[in-house]
């Protein structure tokens, strides 16, 4: 007996588990830099946030499925891993350790570096569980999330622990320069030179998040996934482009640089925080980012917008994960008004009854 | 020469093994069982009697009504039965005829002149339709009711493996394009294009070479080698850069699209006066012992055409009518060929999908590969859900269903059932 089924009867060889190994496989210059700058730490939280990814994504097959046997394992949705690679992308996201005064697991070594840090293991499990449990699966598993798991398990962790002096932040194994002083150029203002600007390319800087460190790192990522073709490689310089933009009109030129300073300035911003590991592996994420190129672009210039203006006015040094966030929750919208026209679309005669302008094309939830 | 083409799509791969071999005679079996329905619209009625005495060219199925078809006998012998079978898509009357292996043939009468009328009588009489697949009956298609300015081959043969349209193309180069060049005439179209993939250098050269040795007015017009180069709205694009309405057909903007071996056939009607019972059919695939292309007479079963092509190894998981895009699965291969058979192909388990849908990642690769310009992931999930208006709203019956959605998709959705299902419901729902 032969297999009958509706047309076409052939396939690609591309698979989701495929496009989450390209990603994992573009993270890995990150991984290793983020190991490199910051030790054997990164590799502990690496393994905790996989090992809470996997575990949370397994358990709650298991609860919806009520299936408790190998059946029920094997069926589950982790084969496809997407929990690795939220699990990959929120380490990065984190700082190295992150200590919390009032619980002082901490172990601190004779030079006053930390050794071992029993908090930092919570933290990552917690925010593991958070994102893939609230985030991710209560809203139906992969690709009906309505936010970015992992950054969305970042800013839980940032609010709810940031006070307790969690989020320092971490300087470099090899710190010298900016890193020496412990805080990033986001955060403490100076005025920019050449050498700050290679130091930023380098990753040779203190950083709020172990991923963000090395610019080299997150520029193989992106020519690798462009050249797999996983992500649309226009989105990520939209996103800068349009931070860079906004930062110039709403930071650097009131900041009053002027001359070679002010194209500096924004250099700065562009190669600070969590903007460029964030445009590349991100704003890229396929459920929470529009689907048309036109909404790509709207979404792009709100999470550029957003950041500037969190950097240039807000409470916090850094806004890339809000500003992500916000357009995450923005993206339904987005693409319920820009559906593209079909092949061969002609205007229809404009009717005397005025409606919505978006509300012909595209369909709202509740009807 | 400048390669024309249209927005998005894919590049599929292209895997046409049997495109060396030359087409072969495949010997009718001692019974052939001749469709009444192998066309769109009405079928035939049964124009013989069991017992009658037939001939090759025997007219057997008489066109019941305007958009219908004249059937004929592919063999000689005699009629044994009127009896109901399956088809792929269905079940109609198939006129039964043992074959007595002498292959006498019934030619139509000579034709009197070349003019527009006769032609158009003649691809009536011939029992000609769309020989691509739809089989819509090609007197009513030549006749249309709007201005025509523009008449386009259609030699893309963009489906993977077939290569039954190329074989024509080269070996019998002339014959296709007086045939077309007949259908130009009767259509009042002094010039017409050609369409060719570029995937067949040989198939181009051929026929600019005849075309400029034969005096026929057609520009041969290269194609970029991609799916689906063939369908009628994108090679329209490509070819004249004209867009078809939505809901349109190629006629409102003064353009007809005519198959390569319709074009054949109509050259065989007027110049040999055979009528329509045989065609060109590509049996190809994984499975396949022997990828040929073969001469098949309408009534020969699959099964026949793949055993003369040494038949199907073990491995074979998928039997399809039509191209791996497009074509109908089959459950058996006790089917007949039909004037729009254009292959049968055998995939093996390296070739076929066989994997089960997982839940839609929202990638929007479906979007980015739809020449349509759709959005087949929202049609999908509304059609799942039961809300076929807002499936409708998102172009459900734009779609033109090449499969390109559910070929690149990485979830392996069954993309283009659900839009099959959707138009159906739009249309019992009547939304």
């Amino acid at each position: 007996m032969k297999t009958v089924s509706a047309s076409p009867h052939i396939a690609s060889k591309n698979s989701t588990r495929r496009i989450m190994i390209d990603v994992l496989i573009a993270l890995c210059p990150c991984v290793i830099a983020a190991c490199v700058f910051y030790g054997y730490h990164v590799v502990i939280n690496l393994v905790v946030c996989l090992a809470f990814c996997f575990g949370a994504e397994l358990l709650y097959n298991l609860i919806i499925g009520k299936k408790w046997n190998a059946e029920g394992v094997k069926n589950a949705s982790v084969k496809d891993l997407s929990f690795a690679v939220t699990a990959v992308i929120l380490t990065l996201n984190l700082p190295a350790v992150m200590p919390v005064s009032k619980w002082g697991m901490t172990a601190v070594g004779k030079n006053g570096s930390v050794v071992f840090s029993f908090d930092t293991v919570v933290l990552c499990a917690l925010a593991s569980i958070f994102a893939i449990m609230l985030v991710k699966m209560l809203f139906g598993g992969i690709g009906k999330n309505f936010a970015n798991p992992a950054c969305t398990g970042r800013i839980f962790l940032f609010i709810a622990f940031g006070g307790a002096g969690a989020f320092g932040l971490t300087s470099s194994l090899f710190g010298s320069g900016m890193a020496a002083t412990g805080a990033t150029w986001l955060g403490k203002r100076t005025s920019v030179t050449g050498a700050m600007l290679l130091d930023m390319f380098l990753g040779n800087v203190a950083t709020a998040a172990v991923g963000e460190t090395c610019v080299i790192a997150i520029l193989a990522g992106y020519v690798y996934l462009s050249a797999r073709k996983v992500i649309d490689p226009r989105v990520p310089l939209m996103v800068i482009g349009s931070l860079a933009l906004f930062a110039f009109l709403f930071d650097v030129v009131p900041s009053g640089a002027r001359g070679i300073s002010m194209l500096y300035e924004t250099l700065a911003h562009v190669l600070s925080g969590g903007l460029l590991f964030g445009a590349v592996f991100m704003a890229t994420d396929y459920a929470t980012t529009p689907n048309t190129f036109a909404g790509s672009v709207i979404f792009a210039v709100g999470v550029g917008l957003i950041t500037a203006l969190i950097r240039a006015f807000g409470a916090f040094p850094e806004g890339f994960s809000f500003a992500l966030l916000v357009m995450n929750i923005a993206t339904p919208l987005i693409d319920k008004y820009v559906v593209p026209k079909p092949f061969g679309y002609v205007k229809p005669i404009k009717q005397k009854k005025r409606r919505g302008k978006g509300g012909e094309k595209a369909v709202s939830g509740n009807e | 020469m400048e390669v024309k083409t249209f927005k998005k799509g894919m590049r599929v791969p292209h895997n046409k093994h049997a495109g060396a071999g030359a087409l072969a005679d495949c010997p009718a079996p001692s019974t052939v069982y001749i469709p009444l329905a192998q066309h769109i619209g009405k079928p035939a009625t049964a124009a013989v009697e069991p017992g009658a005495r037939v001939r090759a060219g025997t007219r057997i199925g008489a066109a019941d009504g305007f958009v219908s078809a004249d059937i004929f006998s592919s063999v000689s012998g005699t009629v044994k039965a009127i009896a109901k079978r399956r088809t792929p898509t269905g079940s109609c009357n198939h006129v039964v005829i043992e074959n007595d292996g002498l292959y006498e043939t019934e030619s139509l009468p000579k034709l009197v002149d070349r003019s527009r009328e006769s032609l158009l009588a003649r691809i009536k009489d011939a029992g000609l339709v769309g020989m691509g697949g739809a089989g819509f009956p090609s007197h009513v298609k030549y006749a249309p009711k709007t201005l025509v300015d523009t008449f386009i081959i259609n030699a893309a043969e963009c489906e993977p493996y077939i290569t039954c349209d190329y074989r024509l193309l080269v070996e019998c180069t002339r014959e296709t394009l007086c045939g077309a060049k007949m259908l130009a005439d009767v259509l009042g179209v002094p010039r017409f294009y050609v369409g060719v993939e570029d995937n067949k250098p040989d198939a181009i050269n051929a026929l600019v070479r005849v075309a400029a040795e034969n005096n026929i007015p057609a520009d041969i017009i290269a194609l970029k080698s991609k799916y689906p180069q063939g369908a009628e709205k994108q090679l329209i694009y490509a070819v004249t850069g004209r867009k078809v309405p939505v809901g349109k057909l190629p006629a409102d903007v003064g353009v007809v699209v005519g198959n390569v071996h319709t074009a054949f056939s109509l050259f065989d009607a007027v110049e040999n006066d055979t009528p329509l019972y045989r065609r060109a059919l590509t049996v190809c695939g994984g499975s396949a012992v022997k990828p040929s292309n073969l001469w098949v007479r309408t009534g020969t079963t699959y099964a026949d055409c793949v055993d003369f092509c040494g038949g199907i190894d073990d491995g074979c998981v998928k039997m399809i009518s039509g191209g791996p895009m497009m074509g109908f699965a089959l459950d058996s291969l006790d089917y007949s060929v039909t004037k729009t058979s254009g292959s049968i192909l055998l995939l093996s388990g390296t070739e076929a999908n066989t994997l089960q849908p997982s839940a839609c990642i929202n990638c929007a690769k479906c979007a980015k590969a739809c020449p349509m310009n759709l959005m087949p992931m929202y049609i999908d999930a509304y059609t799942l859900r039961g809300d076929y208006a807002s499936a409708k709203r998102f172009g459900a019956l734009n779609c033109i269903e090449c499969g390109c959605c559910a070929y690149t998709c990485p979830a392996k959705r069954p993309i283009v059932q659900s839009v099959k299902l959707c138009k159906r419901k739009i249309r019992e729902l009547g939304l």
